[in-house]
């Protein structure tokens, strides 16, 4: 039984975190769920860099990356891994409270996975991230070139 | 024989082309020698010189002047050795030479030729011997009388008088010339020997151009006895001597008979020159021969230079006090043009001072779009023609004329008004100008003599004959306006770049402007882009941390607890939703059009198939008419059909069954559709608010909803450049209809 893959939540807003946190309690996923507050951080997590060079985990099985972000923001952290032949399998799903068009239009442009906007209602809220951590955590099939790699 | 028809051009032509600074002979009153400046051998030499002196004709050329005359060489041998500069001409001094009849006075001049030095000796008639200090008086008094003088015409006087005082002419004019050389006589002073010429106008022809060269050059002429026997210059060279500068120069036959038509037997010019140029003559004119000793001649050319340098002066004095006063109106305009929000108001408004600027009697300010006509103008109609007529022919910044009909004949029946026109185009890109009129200024011209008739020839004769006749001819003159004069289009030139500079600035205001829209547009986007995150994400966590708190401590609450929560929720909910619309509608005005051609009907299948769900356990009537494809943006249109259908289903509630009718039709070149619905409608008196932000004509607790959907619709369709209405009646159903430009409509 291979060693189930992480998922790896940026946010910086600690009540969304600990929101989506709960939420993904609630779904019972055995997923370790790795939480990063910055897309600097996000990046060193997954290239092995900085607090993360020696992490044993394996890459994550999906990235709920937050849009807006201190020092490096979403779309940069999105626009380095999906332009990296290595890494740009790694599903990435955009986490975000804007509506915004523009963004919509941009992430899709770099390869975003998913685009979620954050519902307002919480139960809403709760079953996007459930639904988007069994999704990628558990259902979604990665392809067999990263499976190598990972 | 009398050639009547000949034209004034043949008599022009023919006098231009007469080589009179080569007459090849002098008048009869001195001897003329000209000489190689590096050894003084006599190169050309008037035939009475020999005959003066009582020498052998062979003698005189190709020997030096030493050799010939030798009094004279010593005389003024070291004056000669002075080089002079080229065409002036200097008096040496007043030498007394033996001749064959005796000892004589002579005047000694000297010029230089192209390769010669050309000496004349002039003699000195005994009989008006004058001394500069009989002259001084004169010209005391002239200078004095000069600075008291209170006109132009006075001065002119003046100097007529003076020269006549010191000279003893019969008459003495002072003479004018107008832009096309044309002579007038402005001011004469004469005893009642001859008639009198003052006030009259004389043709162009009477002095041809190759005369007026002469005249600026050589300041001062004189024939004492129309009826001389010229003398001949013989040399030892085929070429001519140029007499240019030559004070004993023979004149053209044609001159001296034109004297001889006039009556007079001698006659004297003096050059008036202002800034180099010719600007008139002081003639004079005695029925008898008369001579002028030269230190006479120099007085008078003295005095005329003197009247000449304070005519400029005063001139530029009048022309300064002129500006000062146009530049004064030109300022008040400005103010007025300052004070305005449409600048061109400050003309329109202020027309007596915008026609004192031009001294016009009327004006027109004019584009493609308005005509304001001031004053004294041509009619509408007419100066609207006239504008299309300087749009196409005379682009450039400023037109001047004083006989418009020459240049656009349409103007001949509107002359009493409008002969003279002067012009500034404000802009090419689009024609605008400002036209000021003068009327026809009705002149009675006297010419000396009629000046279209000016030629005799001889039949089969080359020579030509002045004409004869003097007497008064009268001319009126039509369709030509007074003249402008230069401080008035200076002032109308500098009114033009004022305005343009305003044209120009307004133009820049407006580019900064667009900058400034277009910066504050940016900003208002930056603005909704953090609301939409910010404002967001508080209500997301109140209502996130509520429901946490009510299902994981709600055993511990009240049931009026969990109320309150449910409360805080359904409102931290409302208010996240509305930052959620507020934003969609700031985005629909923001967001570029994307238009293509969409179907519609599978836009509102799928519409109603979303709402399914909401209308479960309802009974609805859809009736689903035609509905065409169009050329819209897709999303937009899809928000449209959205919120009309939806509203429609929300307002039917209460109906049993309810009808909702969809539909479209043409109307002259738009494509209308409609929603129409059975439902609980509105009062029309309320129908101006129904399309405003957060407008609502209902309760919350009857019909849920934040009051943006109407306003997203209206703003979808006007940006697609069509219209929104709707009507309807409380409880009698409502229709919403929306139309779109046929332009963008179905292909």
């Amino acid at each position: 039984m291979p060693e189930l893959k992480p998922i790896l939540l940026v946010e910086d807003n600690p009540k969304d975190v600990e929101l989506a946190l709960t939420a993904l309690e609630q779904s019972q996923l055995a997923n370790e769920v790795v939480v990063v507050r910055d897309g600097a951080e996000a990046i060193d997590f997954l290239y092995r860099r900085g607090v993360y060079e020696t992490r044993n985990t394996a890459d994550p099985a999906v990235v709920l990356l937050d849009l807006k972000l201190p020092k490096v923001d979403g779309l940069e952290v999105l626009q380095r891994v999906k332009t990296d032949p290595e890494m740009r399998h790694t599903p990435i799903v955009m986490l975000t409270s804007s509506r915004e068009e523009s963004d919509l239009v941009r992430s899709y442009e770099l390869g975003v996975n998913a685009f979620v906007v954050k519902p307002v209602g919480f139960r809403e809220f709760f079953e996007a991230i459930q639904d988007l951590g069994v999704f990628w955590g558990i259902l979604n099939e990665p392809p067999p070139h990263r499976d190598r790699t990972g | 024989m009398t050639l009547e028809t000949a034209s004034r051009d043949l008599d022009l032509t023919a006098c231009d082309r007469e080589p009179i600074h080569i007459p090849g002979s002098i008048q009869p009153y001195g001897i003329l020698l000209a000489m190689r400046p590096s050894d003084l051998v006599l190169t050309y030499a008037s035939v009475n010189t020999a005959e003066t002196f009582g020498l052998e004709r062979q003698v005189v050329l190709g020997r030096t002047l030493r050799e010939v005359l030798p009094k004279v060489a010593r005389l003024l041998e070291p004056d000669l050795a002075q080089p002079e500069e080229r065409g002036s001409t200097r008096f040496l001094r007043t030498l007394a030479i033996g001749t064959a009849r005796g000892e004589r006075v002579f005047d000694a001049i000297v010029h230089n030729g192209a390769d010669q030095t050309i000496l004349e000796l002039e003699e000195t008639p005994s009989e008006v011997a004058t001394t500069l200090d009989t002259l001084y008086p004169t010209l005391r008094r002239f200078v004095e009388q000069l600075q008291a003088a209170s006109s132009v015409e006075e001065l002119c006087r003046l100097a007529a008088e003076d020269v006549r005082r010191m000279t003893g002419f019969d008459r003495v004019l002072v003479y004018e010339f107008d832009p096309e050389w044309n002579g007038n006589v402005i001011a004469e002073d004469r005893n009642d020997v001859l008639p009198s010429y003052r006030g009259l106008r004389f043709p162009a022809s009477d002095i041809p151009s190759q005369a007026r060269e002469l005249y600026r050059r050589n300041r001062l002429r004189i024939i004492p006895d129309a009826n001389y026997t010229a003398v001949p210059i013989e040399s030892l060279s085929p070429e001519p001597l140029d007499l240019s500068d030559a004070v004993l120069r023979s004149v053209s036959p044609v001159h001296l008979e034109y004297m001889r038509n006039m009556g007079t037997m001698a006659s004297m010019s003096i050059s008036i020159l202002r800034n180099g140029r010719l600007w008139g003559l002081i003639s004079c004119h005695s029925g008898e021969p008369r001579r002028v000793p030269l230190s006479v001649r120099n007085a008078c050319d003295f005095l005329t230079q003197i009247f000449s340098l304070q005519l400029e002066a005063r001139e530029r004095a009048a022309i300064a006090e002129n500006r000062m006063r146009l530049g004064s109106v030109q300022a008040r305009l400005l103010g007025h043009m300052a004070a305005e929000d449409v600048f061109i108001n400050g003309l329109v408004n202020n027309p007596f001072e915008l026609m004192e600027l031009a001294g016009a009697q009327g004006v027109a300010i004019i584009d493609a779009e308005r005509c304001q006509c001031l004053g004294h103008t041509p009619t509408e109609d007419q100066v609207q023609a006239l504008f299309h007529w300087l749009s196409s022919e005379h682009p450039e910044d400023m037109f001047v004329t004083e006989v418009l009909s020459d240049h656009y004949p349409e103007a001949a029946s509107y002359a009493s008004v409008a002969s003279g026109v002067l012009s500034i185009a404000i802009s090419k890109m689009h024609p605008s100008y400002v036209i000021w009129f003068r009327p026809e200024a009705v002149q009675t011209v006297s010419w000396g003599g009629d000046p279209h008739k000016p030629v005799h020839g001889e039949v089969g004769a080359t020579r030509l004959h002045p004409r004869n006749s003097f007497e008064i001819w009268k001319e009126t003159v039509r369709g030509r306006s007074s003249s402008w004069n230069p401080s008035e289009i200076d002032a109308v030139k500098e009114l033009r770049n004022t305005i343009v500079g305003i044209v120009l600035r307004r133009a820049e205001e407006m580019a900064s402007l667009a900058e400034e829209l277009h910066r504050s547009n940016k900003e208002l986007e930056a603005f909704s882009y953090s609301v939409s995150h910010d404002l967001r994400a508080p209500f997301r966590h109140v209502v996130g941390y509520a429901e946490l708190l009510k299902k994981q401590e709600g055993s511990h609450i009240t049931d009026r607890g969990r109320r309150y929560i449910d409360t805080i929720i359904e409102s931290a909910f409302t208010a996240g939703t509305l930052v959620d619309n507020l934003l969609s509608f700031s985005q629909m005005g923001r967001t570029a059009l994307k238009p293509r051609l969409i179907h519609t009907q599978p836009i509102v299948d799928e519409i109603r198939q979303k709402l399914l769900l909401e209308t479960e356990g309802r009974h609805i009537v859809w009736k689903i008419g035609d509905l065409p494809p169009i050329q819209a943006d897709p999303f937009m249109i899809q928000l449209v059909f959205e919120n009309l259908v939806s509203n429609a289903v929300k307002y039917t509630r209460p109906r049993d069954p309810a009808v909702i009718e969809l539909g479209s039709y043409r109307k002259d070149d738009n494509v209308v559709f409609f929603v129409r619905d059975n439902g609980v409608g509105f009062d029309m008196a309320y129908v101006g608010k129904l399309f405003g932000v957060f407008q609502r004509l209902h309760r919350m607790e009857e019909f849920e909803g934040t009051g943006i959907g109407l306003a997203n619709v209206r703003r979808i369709i006007e940006r697609h450049g069509g219209k929104v209405w709707a009507e309807g009646a409380i409880d009698r159903g409502a229709t919403f209809s929306f139309s779109l430009p046929n332009a963008i409509g179905a292909a």
